[in-house]
């Protein structure tokens, strides 16, 4: 039992970090794309046309590893969490349905057409057919993060005869006011990661001196949207997300912040280590009362450290939960730095000739997914020891008849398989970008690549 | 209510396990069907570009499952751990090779992911079969409500048994055989030229196939199940699968002999949901059946969902479907017709 726990915990992590790391790149650059198309349809300009394909092309690699990648996940509540799904499913299940019915049906019809399917379409169809994408792949992130939030928060539901959980209200099940923060905090975060992306391809393109045009169309695309973004991903919803935790998991935000003790003026760590057996944080870099400002909005609030809760209610990993707090944190706060840095630059039209700007752009793309995952992290340890906050425990909710030997091994087979996808995903994207924009044109055969 | 969902859930399964056994079909055919590299593309763009479309429908049963019947889901996704993986992988497997194998037009490229396209669809088809055949024969089903089944035991297809034994593999094969046979229906009336006239040979002969193996599974689940048969004459939607399945292959039979192709696929649709349909009505109201004794057997009424929930889900869920077809007919009125060698296989360079 105690096996089979460990080792689902970890094929879920496993799985589910990886599957969205391509997720969040569809949500973010989906909106992007449809931007170029409209501007291609609006302005009949070939370069919009050009940079819509272009991209088209990046995001059906993207989307058919993420739909893969997907598929496991939904299985998992089933095969490793079936006792947490006889006791959840008639509320989560709600979500997780209408996620496959109103989401997963839109996106699946559309991708394709959209992908390679511009001939057969007309521009106006092809547009809506992309629009469609992009809403279908945002609405399947309003679904999961629901069911998350129900996890986290728990809202809408009563207890049925037989012990589980039963649905006693949809409406207060769907607006959780969990969701709604998170899946903003998400989104926004999406367009950082896709933003990015764009920025960097741009800047590879400008440092190599290629595809000009395209080159600046995607650095001003990328560098605006990645302003916004990262402002409205830490305020206001980071913001908001931060407050919730303090009021609904106190416990959560405790860990998060290494906060062992209770006590006024909360002060906020920016530096340092958790120390969980000695209850301290080792050489920290510390700045007076603004926790209790962040947290509940005035200096003198109170914020309850570990000491105020029964030791088997902690998360149970403090330092991790700590570092990926952290870690999210203190990139959000990078991101708003450059993405400014480099807008001031391109309102002084220097961003081109800044060569130096241009390799920290290209190089930053990693780093939203570390943010985005570090920020995953932080939501789902500081949940535990909860599967539903508060309501049930992750230790609860494992398959009963699975043995551990069993989840190991399909835990072994989703990293060789991975592995391989990844290497696939990277090699073909490579390619993609090397290649560049102008690709294959509507009017006539492929082009040949001249450079 | 309980009625309802079980006839939904019945409907979302029939939608699969037609459209994506005409994709898993042509797949499997892919090889025999097109020899050169020019023709193997046309069998993916046959299937193309609506083929996730039609895997979505397996996606959005397992979340209907999940609301209606949480209890059934448990149970048998547990119990079937180690075959549900193999089906993941293999739909991985699948979904990846026809994503990338157009990108490159280099051909050993091609041939990999040609060759792991067609495997992994004779896998998918394989192991549907053999979910198939699990579920009317039945699971090692005790006390506690609980499984665990092993890939094999001894092949009998009572007692403790495991997901491989004589009647789940001639199930499987029987499933194998007949999508590539609605497989070749498909593609018949999606290709031209030379894959067109092949598929349309393999037709006639894999039909032929059907309907023998067609004989030797019912006698055999006469043999595993016998109260199935003798339960069927009072259930009305028995009756009804029976008929599709005799009208069914009598369209694809007179539809292959005269080149009415649309009357071919249509045949082969009803036939396949004729025999789901018949299947899950003879099984109702018992939704798991315990090898082991009757009375472990999990049924749909002692299984489902509380009431509100369903309720609510009724009211959402056909507003959903009707969104999912207005999807659908938007991408495929663009799609009718002859695949376009032009138009529809991906530009590599």
């Amino acid at each position: 039992m105690e096996e089979t726990l460990f080792w689902s915990r970890l094929q879920f992590a496993f799985t589910i970090t990886y599957h969205y790391l391509f997720p969040q790149l569809t949500m973010g650059l989906a909106w992007i794309i449809v931007f170029f198309k409209w501007r291609h349809v609006k302005t009949g300009e070939e370069r919009y046309g050009d940079a819509a394909r272009f991209w088209a092309r990046i995001f059906g690699i993207n989307f058919g590893v993420g739909v893969v990648t997907g598929i496991p996940m939904e299985f998992q509540f089933g095969t490793n969490w079936a006792e947490f799904s006889k006791f959840s499913g008639n509320v989560i299940g709600q979500t997780l349905a209408m996620e496959g019915m109103f989401a997963f049906f839109l996106e699946s019809a559309m991708v394709g057409a959209m992908v390679w399917g511009e001939k057969r379409l007309g521009p106006r169809n092809h547009f809506l057919a992309t629009a469609g994408v992009a809403l279908g792949s945002w609405l399947s992130g309003y679904f999961i993060l629901t069911t998350n939030a129900f996890m986290q928060h728990p809202a809408g539901h009563s207890a049925a005869a037989d012990g589980t959980l039963q649905l006693a209200n949809l409406a207060a099940f769907l607006l959780n006011p969990w969701a709604m923060i998170m899946f903003l905090h998400n989104q926004c975060a999406a367009l950082v990661t896709g933003s990015f992306v764009v920025a960097a391809v741009g800047a590879l393109y400008a440092l190599r001196g290629r595809h000009a045009e395209q080159a600046s169309l995607f650095l001003k695309t990328g560098t605006l949207v990645g302003l916004f973004s990262c402002l409205l991903v830490a305020f206001p919803t980071g913001d908001q997300q931060a407050k919730m935790v303090a009021k609904h998991q106190p416990v959560a935000l405790a860990a998060m912040e290494g906060r062992f003790h209770s006590g006024t003026n909360a002060e906020l760590n920016i530096i340092g280590q958790p120390n969980v057996r000695e209850q301290r944080i080792d050489n920290p870099v510390r700045v007076p009362s603004v926790l209790s400002i962040l947290a509940f909005g005035h200096v003198s609030a109170n914020v309850q450290g570990l000491d105020s809760f029964p030791e088997d209610e902690w998360p149970t990993n403090i330092e991790l939960l700590y570092y990926a707090f952290h870690i999210m944190a203190g990139l959000g706060t990078l991101f708003i730095l450059l993405m400014g840095i480099a807008n001031f630059q391109r309102w002084r039209g220097r961003l081109e000739k800044s060569r130096g700007l241009l390799w920290v752009l290209m190089l930053a793309f990693p780093f939203p997914y570390i943010a985005t995952t570090a920020g995953w992290m932080t939501a789902e340890l500081g949940r535990q020891p909860w599967l539903i906050f508060k309501l049930y425990r992750t230790s609860q909710g494992v398959s009963e008849v699975v043995s551990g030997g069993d989840v190991l091994f399909t835990l072994i087979g989703f990293t060789g398989l991975y592995f391989v996808l990844g290497v696939l995903y990277l090699f073909l994207i490579g390619r993609e970008i090397a290649h560049g924009p102008q690709g294959v044109s509507l009017t006539g055969k492929p082009e040949v690549s001249h450079d | 209510m309980i009625e309802i969902w079980y006839a939904i859930l019945c409907f979302m399964l029939v939608m699969f396990v037609v459209l994506e056994g005409f994709d898993i079909g042509a797949g499997i055919l892919q090889h025999v069907a097109g020899r050169t590299d020019a023709e193997r593309r046309m069998v993916i763009a046959a299937i193309g570009p609506l083929w996730s479309w039609h895997e979505v429908w397996l996606v959005a049963f397992g979340g209907v499952l999940f609301v209606a019947f949480p209890a059934i889901l448990a149970v048998s996704f547990a119990g079937f751990y180690l075959a549900f993986f193999l089906l993941l992988w293999a739909l991985v497997l699948r979904g990846v090779s026809i994503e990338v194998s157009g990108h490159i037009a280099d051909p050993l490229w091609r041939t990999a992911w040609h060759f792991i396209f067609a495997a992994s669809n004779v896998l998918l088809a394989i192991l549907i079969g053999a979910a198939l055949g699990n579920v009317v024969r039945g699971v090692p089903l005790g006390a506690g409500g609980k499984f665990t089944l092993s890939f094999f035991t001894n092949f009998s297809p009572r007692g403790g048994v495991g997901i491989l034994d004589w009647f789940t593999i001639s199930v499987a094969v029987f499933i194998l055989v007949t999508f590539a046979a609605h497989g070749a229906n498909g593609l018949v009336l999606k290709t031209e030229g030379p894959v067109h006239d092949r598929s349309l040979r393999i037709a006639r002969l894999l039909w032929k196939a059907v309907l023998a193996l067609l004989v030797v599974v019912t006698i055999e689940t006469w043999q595993v199940r016998p109260e199935l048969f003798s339960g069927m004459t009072h259930k009305p939607f028995a009756w009804l699968g029976l008929i599709s399945v005799i009208s069914g292959l009598s369209a694809v039979f007179t539809g292959l002999r005269s080149k009415r192709e649309l009357r071919a696929v249509i045949g082969s649709s009803v036939f396949i949901a004729g025999l789901m349909i018949s299947g899950a009505a003879s099984v109702f109201p018992i939704m798991l059946h315990s090898t082991l004794a009757p009375e472990y057997s999990l049924s749909a009424y002692n299984n489902a969902a509380a009431g509100h929930g369903l309720a609510v889900a009724l009211v959402w869920w056909p507003v959903s479907l009707i969104f999912s077809v207005a999807y659908f007919l938007f991408i495929y009125r663009h799609y009718t017709g002859k695949v376009k060698p032009t138009d529809d296989t991906q530009q590599p360079y």
